[in-house]
């Protein structure tokens, strides 16, 4: 019984998994500049990623595994943002400018110009 | 087996990215790209170990994971200092 309901978790949880890395990937191919295509990756591949992982885990079946592969999903969800930020910030100081041109921060004092 | 069909399915996904990894614009875009896809490898070894039930590709997925951050964060500083042997200090100050 407890098997079986791992199985369907698992099952579920893997098949989710896959769905979000599919939209990651997707936006990885179609997304027209560097920080759109990170969005995509880094967020909807992450996810995916660490939803995937889980689901190996229930569906192992081996308490050994099913723990190793938890230690690496959130070994995947601690390094994955990490790394997003390192690549947003070499290429925003490389000076690479988003499609939408660059971001300009509000003033104090309500001042639009300058 | 469901292990096995969710290997297929990210081995479809990381031979998807190989696209962007030769077609991309920027320096940047192929860092990502190869981020993402060391990520994949590690996520199909996970899925072979479920599968075959083998404590060893867990700890290879572990080390492909690991040594993949380790080496993007190196490669994204070289791409920024344009060496691998940066200077500690700015040039013109006392250390």
């Amino acid at each position: 019984m407890f098997d079986a309901v791992l199985a369907v978790l698992g099952g579920v949880l893997i098949a989710a998994g896959l769905t979000l890395m599919a939209g990651g990937t997707l936006g990885l191919l179609r997304f027209p500049d560097f920080y759109t295509r990170l969005h995509a990756v880094r967020v909807a591949d992450g996810i995916g990623a660490v939803v995937f992982l889980l689901g190996l885990a229930a569906v192992s079946g081996d308490g050994a595994i099913a723990l190793k592969l938890m230690l690496l999903a959130a070994l995947v969800a601690a390094l994955g943002p990490t790394l997003s930020q390192l690549l947003a910030n070499a290429a925003h100081l490389a000076g690479l400018s988003p499609i939408a041109g660059p971001y300009r921060a509000p003033r104090p004092g309500g001042r639009r110009d300058v | 087996m469901i292990a096995l069909i969710g290997a297929g399915g990210v081995a479809l996904m990381l031979a998807l990215s190989l696209v962007r990894l030769h077609a991309g614009p920027t320096l940047y875009d192929r860092a990502l790209t190869a981020s993402s896809i060391v990520t994949k490898g590690a996520l199909i070894c996970a899925a072979l170990a479920a599968s075959a039930g083998r404590v060893e590709f867990v700890d290879a997925a572990l080390a492909l994971a690991l040594g993949g951050f380790v080496l993007n964060a190196a490669v994204l500083k070289v791409f920024r200092v344009g060496t691998f042997q940066a200077p500690m200090a700015r040039s013109g100050e006392d250390a």
